[in-house]
């Protein structure tokens, strides 16, 4: 794309029109990786990993899809702009479901985190096409089927200035997905809230010392369910981008590795909500890379070694970093 | 010091086994809500959920059938063969979860281990050549080495740098699927395939099958073999009892002044080395030949089986047999009824979920009841 956007552009409008197809690329293929990274954030940050961040996101992903189509099909009288909303509660009800069986399993049942997680990333993963084949009749993917997305918020007004025009409505001048610009606002306000808010601060200590927080009078476990429950949502933001905005059907497994590369980008990003939407933005270009590399029949999975292995070495320089007595 | 240690031990180990006899009805009880949940879920979607269950619960199991012109007749072995070979996948990737876990590492890393040796299986006997006693050994010391030296960098990265074993190992992954497919797609190709896949292994490197129409072979023999041998590594040896007290008391190993690092890489080594074994089964003796689309996910099973068999080696055989014949026994039902395949992960992973709960209740409730109880 840009080669030719660049040769029949004007000089640096081209090459400005060029770069802004590149930044809404990479921010499309982003915002999964940021919702995911953030829920991962914020319970890490709480003292409690979520490997279970890929299972909900293909839940939530899966659910919005199906909450859609049956929102439509139950409802014959609904209003068409309604059905994909209805779609998007119900993927984010069974985010929170997932999240809070989690929750519940580690924090009342004393179950391990990590096995826990992994159990319902195997949960979700069953489930999901177990209910696909069932429901739809198909193993694979809701292609089949025409299924409703999230509506683009359009920006009026800018015909006068194409550049900005091109930025805030894309190529097509549809406008971007209401979730991008959901994703771009958590980001403000989660920072925020964990900075300023009380029940923030309260998340923040439990993380950092689970007995000291007790011992001050923090009620601990409930901050930790919430931390999972808001990590869900989140992760369920964006598993619901990816199946009603990404893409517009459900795909077996389409998470396909999201929800691990989000949990990379908390450790990339330090566990600071501005170093995690740079890693997740970092992630996101590689996949633009890959797509593009893709095109000219390169390999790709070069490219897709490089966000694991960026992890891999952010993390050797935090530990060269603070080396101190290893605990284990 | 050993001596102390060593009498310290085995009170524990007295314990641990008192303890292990009070629960010990919690595994099957686990095992029993997870189908039951399953079979709950089964009626939901399904026609004839009692014949589906059913047909999960026994198509794993040959038909052994007697008439009288025909004699004893053994059918359906192919399917009761799929079983074995299963197994004898399960066993070896419950191995390489169960030794890093007695040494309390969390390695996520038995898929890439896999992946990655039996790419080094598979790319040994296409390129050695000659005949099956220098190309069989040759790809299982390929195999073993590959999987023991992928496994060792999430100790080394935790040793060295104090990064999560976790989230090291889960990177690791995702680096050698990708490995995997680009060495597959561009440098092992069959260009006469129709799709991605290496030319199929000669048959010199490939194991031949013991039992007429399946992939039984000297692998599934080796199953039980290489636990045992993971006991006597854990049990028998000095290295094993640095990683067992590793695990069990961190601190007191530390104090002891044990070579704690040594011990974690070499943990976590150990597990590669035996997914490795997995890798070479299914490379050389299953698949005989590599795709691209190989999916991932495998080394959840063996955290599955090494749950199961509560992390002991001579056990993990026999949790990877009932894990291969449900599983088997899904693909009969998904064949046979309505009901698909997938219910079996569901099953996996609510046995999963139940196995890991510490309790039946949570506190509060047993608290509360407990108060009810002194009250009335």
């Amino acid at each position: 794309m840009t080669p030719d956007l660049i040769a029949d552009g004007q000089g640096i409008h081209g090459l400005g029109a060029a770069l802004i197809v590149l930044v809404i690329a990479v921010l499309r293929a982003a915002v999964p990786i940021l919702f995911a990274a953030l829920g991962g954030l914020v319970s890490e940050l709480a003292g409690c990993i979520n490997i279970a961040l890929e299972g909900i996101m293909l839940v939530a992903a899966f659910f919005g899809v199906i909450g859609a189509l049956y929102a439509q099909r139950w409802f014959p009288g609904l209003p068409l702009w309604l059905a994909p909303w209805l779609g998007c509660a119900a993927g984010l009800l069974a985010a929170l479901l997932l999240a809070g069986l989690l929750a519940v399993f580690h924090l009342e049942l004393n179950a391990d985190l990590i096995v826990a997680g992994i159990a319902i990333n195997l949960l979700a993963g069953g489930l999901t096409v177990f209910l696909l084949a069932t429901l739809i009749g198909d193993k694979g993917s809701t292609a089949g089927i025409s299924t409703p997305s999230l509506p683009s918020l359009h920006a009026p007004g800018l015909s006068g200035w194409p550049l900005v025009d091109q930025l805030l409505n894309g190529e097509s001048g549809q406008g971007h997905h209401v979730l991008i610009y959901a994703a771009l606002c958590a980001v403000p306000l989660l920072s925020g809230f964990l900075a300023r808010a009380r029940f923030g601060v309260w998340l923040r200590a439990t993380g950092e010392n689970r007995a000291a927080a007790l011992a001050a009078g923090i009620p601990v476990r409930r901050v930790q369910y919430a931390a999972l429950m808001l990590s869900g949502l989140l992760a369920g933001l964006g598993g619901v981008y990816l199946s009603m905005g990404y893409l517009t059907l459900f795909q077996a497994d389409m998470t396909a590795g999201r929800g691990f590369l989000a949990l990379a980008a908390v450790f990339l990003g330090a566990r600071r909500v501005r170093g995690v939407l740079g890693a997740a933005l970092l992630f996101g270009a590689a996949s633009v890379l890959a797509t593009r590399l893709g095109a000219l029949h390169w390999p790709t999975q070069v490219v897709y070694m490089l966000p694991p292995l960026m992890t891999i070495i952010a993390l050797m320089v935090a530990g060269r970093r603070r080396r101190r007595i290893t605990n284990f | 010091m050993r001596q102390r240690m060593k009498q310290s031990m085995e009170q524990g180990t007295a314990q641990a086994i008192a303890e292990r006899a009070q629960h010990s009805w919690r595994l099957p009880l686990a095992v029993f809500a997870a189908l039951l949940v399953g079979l709950g879920m089964t009626a939901l979607v399904s026609g004839e959920p009692l014949r589906a269950y059913l047909v999960l619960l026994t198509g794993a199991l040959p038909d052994i059938g007697w008439s009288a012109e025909h004699g004893l007749q053994m059918r359906r072995m192919a399917r009761f063969g799929a079983v074995l070979e299963d197994a004898a996948t399960l066993t070896f990737l419950g191995l390489a979860v169960a030794l890093p876990f007695r040494a309390r590492q969390f390695s996520l890393g038995a898929d890439g281990e896999l992946f990655l040796s039996a790419l080094a299986a598979a790319a040994v006997s296409l390129y050695l050549g000659g005949p099956a006693w220098v190309v069989l050994p040759a790809a299982l010391a390929a195999a073993v080495l590959t999987g023991f030296v992928w496994g060792t960098l999430p100790g080394l990265l935790k040793v060295r740098y104090n990064a999560s074993e976790i989230v090291t190992s889960l990177m690791l992954n995702l680096i050698a699927i990708q490995f995997y497919r680009l060495a597959v797609a561009s440098w092992m190709r069959d260009p006469g395939a129709g799709f991605q896949v290496t030319p199929l292994l000669p048959a010199a490197a490939t194991f031949s099958s013991l039992l007429a129409h399946t992939n039984v072979t000297v692998m599934v023999l080796g199953a039980p073999l290489a636990a045992m041998l993971a006991w006597v590594l854990l049990m028998r040896t000095t290295a094993g009892y640095e990683m067992r007290v590793a695990g069990s008391a961190p601190a007191f190993a530390r104090q002891a002044g044990l070579p704690i690092g040594r011990t974690l890489v070499l943990a976590m080594g150990a597990g590669g080395a035996f997914a490795a074994l997995a890798g070479l089964h299914i490379s050389n003796g299953l698949l005989k030949r590599l795709p691209v689309d190989l999916a991932p996910g495998l080394g959840y099973d063996g955290l599955l089986v090494a749950l199961l068999a509560r992390n002991e080696p001579r056990l993990i055989p026999w949790a990877a047999l009932f894990y291969a014949y449900l599983r088997t026994g899904a693909q009969a039902m998904e064949r046979s009824t309505d009901v698909s395949r997938e219910m079996v992960l569901v099953i996996q992973a609510l046995i999963i979920l139940f196995v890991v709960t510490d309790r039946l209740l949570p506190q509060r409730w047993t608290d509360a009841l407990t108060r009810w109880r002194h009250a009335s």
